[in-house]
């Protein structure tokens, strides 16, 4: 606290860009197999990372059906920043919560479609969970395969949820945890899905390393001199490299400068954070054993996501591979994971602490130690989102669904997140799903869009068609009421009538309650899905155009 | 009605709200927060005062004290003044000015003479004219005449009562007319707001979020008010809704000459419907302009930022940003000086410690900051009333210099 004090609400400019702090992040093979099926259409175009076909989840209410997604379908292509926007209530977030299969079931249930993520479909074996009914006079043995079949097909999904697909929740607030810190939580996250990387720092960290100390004395130097930050860095950086550790080039910086603004003398504590990099035989010996783990979960995971593609499920391998791990689990008797973070706790925790800071620092918050300290209350909703953002990038996600990320936040402070995403877009590439119900919003991130509407996807277009040329008379209508700030003139118009009730839907087209050019038609059917123009697809049928393939 | 001589329905002057914070053993004071800390304006007949501000800036806090809903800490709201005492209190206040400006507690200078008599000539109308002095018997009439809709129509309506009951109510307060009569003008009440007579005879759970607010707005309505506070009204609901309600808010008040004060963190919003924009940070108002003016305009760095945040749905208009670091400062504990200072792209020495002045820079344009230390020398200080037109600034917004030249 003592030392960030002087400038604590100032973004230092001396925040480390983002590629430079997660260089794996960009190399990141794409480990299991090939990427999904290069599309037919332009040279140019990235292969498909998401491919939403025809999902339809349900709620099983007491007061019926309520059809919250029915049939929607959508891609997203590598690197891509797809938006979605609709009024309350029409399936947006629903969506998300089905793509990373974090629907609740009691209530919700994914009855149908499938969600291809590289390939490989994220839906598969779901069928199974929906049979389970544990009901009076059933078969025994039937129960508990039931029981085996969902606990397998949740074990898939580990293979995807976090790792592959990440997600940004609606209200900062609600979604971390209140009795852990911000850097307890961050480590979590690392230590599930770069758990091996970090391993093989510590292992490969050289805390003996004669030279290190003359590193710190020229990085103590180089702080008491007053040097630019730059230069600080650079030494910072060099005492990372001797040691072979990057997370001690962060730690050394901000231990060095917090010592010689507090006039303490930088060079014992920088010896003290050595001391706890050193691992002692046993710790080694359980580091070693815990990366086995993780490398077995990492193959078995890329043979899920073979299955998934694959569209079977090869028991025999899978049980071999089970069997390995339990083996390796039970060799030594002490060997559970819990009991390898018990001893080998400091280093790990140091490791895992400073990463979160570097994690904190790549998204541009000005204190990043006094924020990963703290706890999620104490810090403001801005902060918090910044937060959930490192969170959802620290595995490298391929697909990152952001669900309403800035709506429960000031125009100030979006502003600051859509500035941070847009800049992460840029470094990482991530292909972002950007979820929300403001179209200024969409117009300054997305590039592509898809209009919801109670369920159903009636319009996807790039962001400037959709803006110049609006097709579907929902989008007309939802582009119409928008105050803007720059066109005061501007006569508001709106839709009549509001969102219909998803249990009892209007038939056919759903929209045509509302619509002002409904036909008779409208009643009956639901309108195809046809494409007008390059990537410009809607659901209507006022076009005429040839329908869309899926 | 709008022909600059509107009179005025409320001049606030010097408004503060401190919340006590309690705590430790004894539940002893352990500070303020500082929701609202002199804030001064007043509201005209017919016309829509907009009210800007992040989250927590103390806007909503104004509102209820315009309405006397909470006490203030300090400062008066008054009714009606007439016009020679409106001026008269405009006068006092000017001499008052450099007594009563940061509120920082022991900055000011002590008090003259001259000071000391304006304080009593002010206590002396305040008798006469200020919300706060009436009793609560005596502030009756005058609720009918202060409205307010609340921001979340889900619990803003009691889920107990008939649509009926709700509207009902107040005029049964009031005693308007026979329990029939009642029920006529809550029929009438429910048609003008673009609902129909059978939607009496249900509860508001079984109305959507448009049509809840539209309820809210028929309750403020049903006492023929002269002013209306307009919460956050359209913030909990979708877009194609809002539309709905800003639409019917405009027709109602073209019809009845309302006025309203429209509270909202949404610019976009508050340019198409106010004349008149305040800009608030952390307790007070750092800038006031008509609307058109302000948004083509703006003169405080804040208002500045805030603007260019605002995302434009238009993905071909790409615009020069100031991004603002950080977040706002607790209330609790406000930056000296400037409050804005910690998050100041145009941050000078001075600004951290001396509060600027709130000062008119330009014809009815007011600001609070030392990058604009030469106001137009107050004379009267009252603002000639804007001519009422909603925001003929054109087609300007989209170039509007955001960046100040300074």
């Amino acid at each position: 606290m003592a030392a960030a004090a002087p400038t604590p609400t100032t973004i230092s400019p001396e925040t480390p860009s983002l590629a430079a702090l997660l260089p794996e992040t960009l190399a990141k093979p794409l480990s299991e197999g090939t990427a999904a099926q290069p599309e037919a259409a332009g040279p140019k175009k990235q292969p498909v990372v998401l491919d939403v076909r025809d999902l339809k989840t349900y709620f099983y209410t007491y007061d019926g059906v309520v059809k919250a997604l029915d049939g929607v379908s959508f891609k997203i292509r590598r690197g891509e920043t797809v938006g979605m926007v609709g009024e309350t209530g029409c399936g947006k977030s629903v969506t998300a919560f089905s793509v990373t299969r974090l629907i609740a079931d009691p209530p919700g249930r994914i009855v149908g479609g499938a969600v291809l993520y590289r390939g490989a479909n994220v839906l598969r074996g779901l069928e199974h969970e929906a049979k389970f009914k544990p009901m009076k006079g059933s078969n025994r043995v039937k129960v508990r395969r039931s029981f085996r079949r969902i606990k397998a097909s949740q074990e898939r999904m580990v293979a995807v949820r976090g790792g592959g697909i990440g997600m940004i929740f609606q209200e900062p607030t609600s979604a971390m945890n209140p009795i852990f810190s911000v850097s307890n939580q961050l480590s979590e996250t690392l230590l599930l899905h770069r758990g091996d990387e970090i391993m093989d720092t510590l292992l490969q960290a050289t805390p003996n390393a004669p030279e290190r100390r003359a590193a710190f004395e020229e990085l103590a130097d180089a702080v008491r001199s007053g040097q630019p930050t730059d230069n600080v860095r650079a030494a910072a950086k060099k005492v990372g490299d001797v040691l072979h550790c990057p997370s001690m080039a962060t730690q050394s910086f901000y231990t060095a400068r917090e010592a010689i603004a507090a006039g303490r003398d930088p060079l014992p504590l920088l010896e003290r954070a050595v001391r706890r990099l050193r691992l002692s035989r046993l710790a080694r010996s359980y580091l070693l054993q815990q990366r086995r783990l993780i490398a077995l979960q990492k193959e078995l995971n890329a043979s899920y996501m073979q299955e998934m593609r694959d569209g079977t499920f090869d028991h025999s391998q899978r049980r071999s591979i089970r069997r390995r791990r339990v083996a390796t689990r039970y060799r030594g008797g002490w060997l559970s994971i819990r009991g390898i973070r018990g001893r080998a706790r400091k280093p790990l925790n140091e490791e895992t602490f400073w990463r979160s800071v570097t994690l904190l620092e790549g998204i541009a918050i000005a204190n990043p130690v006094q924020v990963a300290r703290s706890y999620p209350h104490e810090l403001s909703g801005g902060m918090i989102q910044r937060v959930m953002i490192a969170m959802a990038l620290s595995a490298n996600p391929d697909i990152l669904l952001a669900d309403e990320p800035t709506t429960a936040l000031d125009v100030t402070i979006q502003a600051q997140i859509l500035e941070l995403m847009r800049d992460l877009k840029e470094r990482v590439g991530t292909a972002t799903l950007f979820i929300t119900h403001d179209l200024a919003v969409i117009a300054e991130v997305a590039e592509r869009v898809c209009v919801m509407y109670a369920g159903h996807v009636v319009e996807t277009a790039a962001v400037r068609d959709l803006f110049r040329q609006p097709l579907h008379p929902y989008s007309q209508g939802l582009l119409a009421s928008i105050p803007r700030v720059d066109q005061p003139e501007k006569q508001l118009s709106s839709i009549k009538g509001s969102v219909p009730n998803l249990i009892t839907p209007p038939p056919g087209c759903r929209f045509h309650p509302r619509c002002a050019y409904a036909m008779p038609i409208c009643r009956e059917q639901r309108p195809p899905t046809t494409v007008e123009g390059t990537d410009h697809t809607v659901a209507c049928f006022l076009y005429k155009g040839p329908v869309a393939v899926e | 009605m709008k022909d600059g001589t509107s009179a005025t329905i409320l001049v606030a002057r010097n408004l503060r709200k401190y919340f006590p914070i309690r705590g430790g053993l004894l539940s002893s004071h352990l500070g303020d927060v500082r929701a609202v800390d002199g804030v001064s304006f007043d509201i005209r007949e017919g016309e829509t005062v907009g009210l800007v501000g992040e989250s927590g800036c103390g806007k909503t806090t104004v509102g209820r004290l315009l309405l006397r809903l909470i006490e203030p800490t300090s400062g008066h709201s008054f009714y009606r003044p007439p016009p020679e005492t409106e001026a008269r209190l405009n006068t006092l206040y000017d001499t008052l000015r450099p007594f009563t400006g940061g509120g920082d507690g022991g900055t000011e200078p002590p008090l003259t003479d001259e000071a000391r008599r304006a304080l009593e000539e002010i206590d002396a109308i305040a008798d006469q004219y200020s919300l706060y002095r009436r009793s609560q018997r005596k502030m009756r009439p005058l609720r009918g005449k202060l409205q307010i809709v609340f921001q979340d129509p889900f619990s803003s309506l009691s889920p107990r009562q008939l649509i009926r009951d709700i509207l009902t109510e107040p005029l049964a307060i009031h005693h308007v007319g026979s329990r029939s009569e009642r029920y006529r003008r809550a029929e009438e009440l429910v048609k003008d707001v673009g609902l129909n007579p059978d939607h009496l005879w249900r509860f508001p759970h079984e109305f959507s979020g448009g049509q809840r607010q539209r309820i809210g707005v028929a309750r403020a309505l049903a006492l023929a008010p002269e002013f209306i506070v307009l919460d956050e009204p359209t913030s909990a609901l979708d877009v194609s809704v809002q539309a709905q309600v800003l639409n019917l808010l405009r027709v109602l008040q073209a019809e009845r000459g309302l006025a309203y004060l429209f509270i909202s963190h949404h610019l976009s919003v508050v340019r198409a419907m106010s004349n008149r924009v305040l800009v608030m940070y952390l307790g007070k108002v750092v800038e006031e302009a008509r609307t058109d003016e302000l948004f083509t305009r703006p003169l405080h760095p804040y208002t500045q930022a805030l603007l260019s945040a605002i995302p434009i749905p238009d993905p071909e208009l790409k615009r020069e940003r100031i991004l603002l670091k950080g977040d706002v400062p607790s209330p609790a504990a406000p930056p000296s000086g400037c409050r804005f200072h910690t998050r100041c792209p145009a941050v000078m020495p001075v600004c951290s410690k001396v509060d600027p002045p709130y000062l008119q820079v330009r014809p009815d344009h007011f600001v609070a900051c030392h990058l604009y230390p030469e106001g137009i020398p107050p004379k009267g200080a009252t603002i000639p009333a804007g001519d009422g037109q909603i925001a003929s600034a054109g087609m300007a917004g989209a170039e509007a210099p955001l960046v100040a030249s300074h």
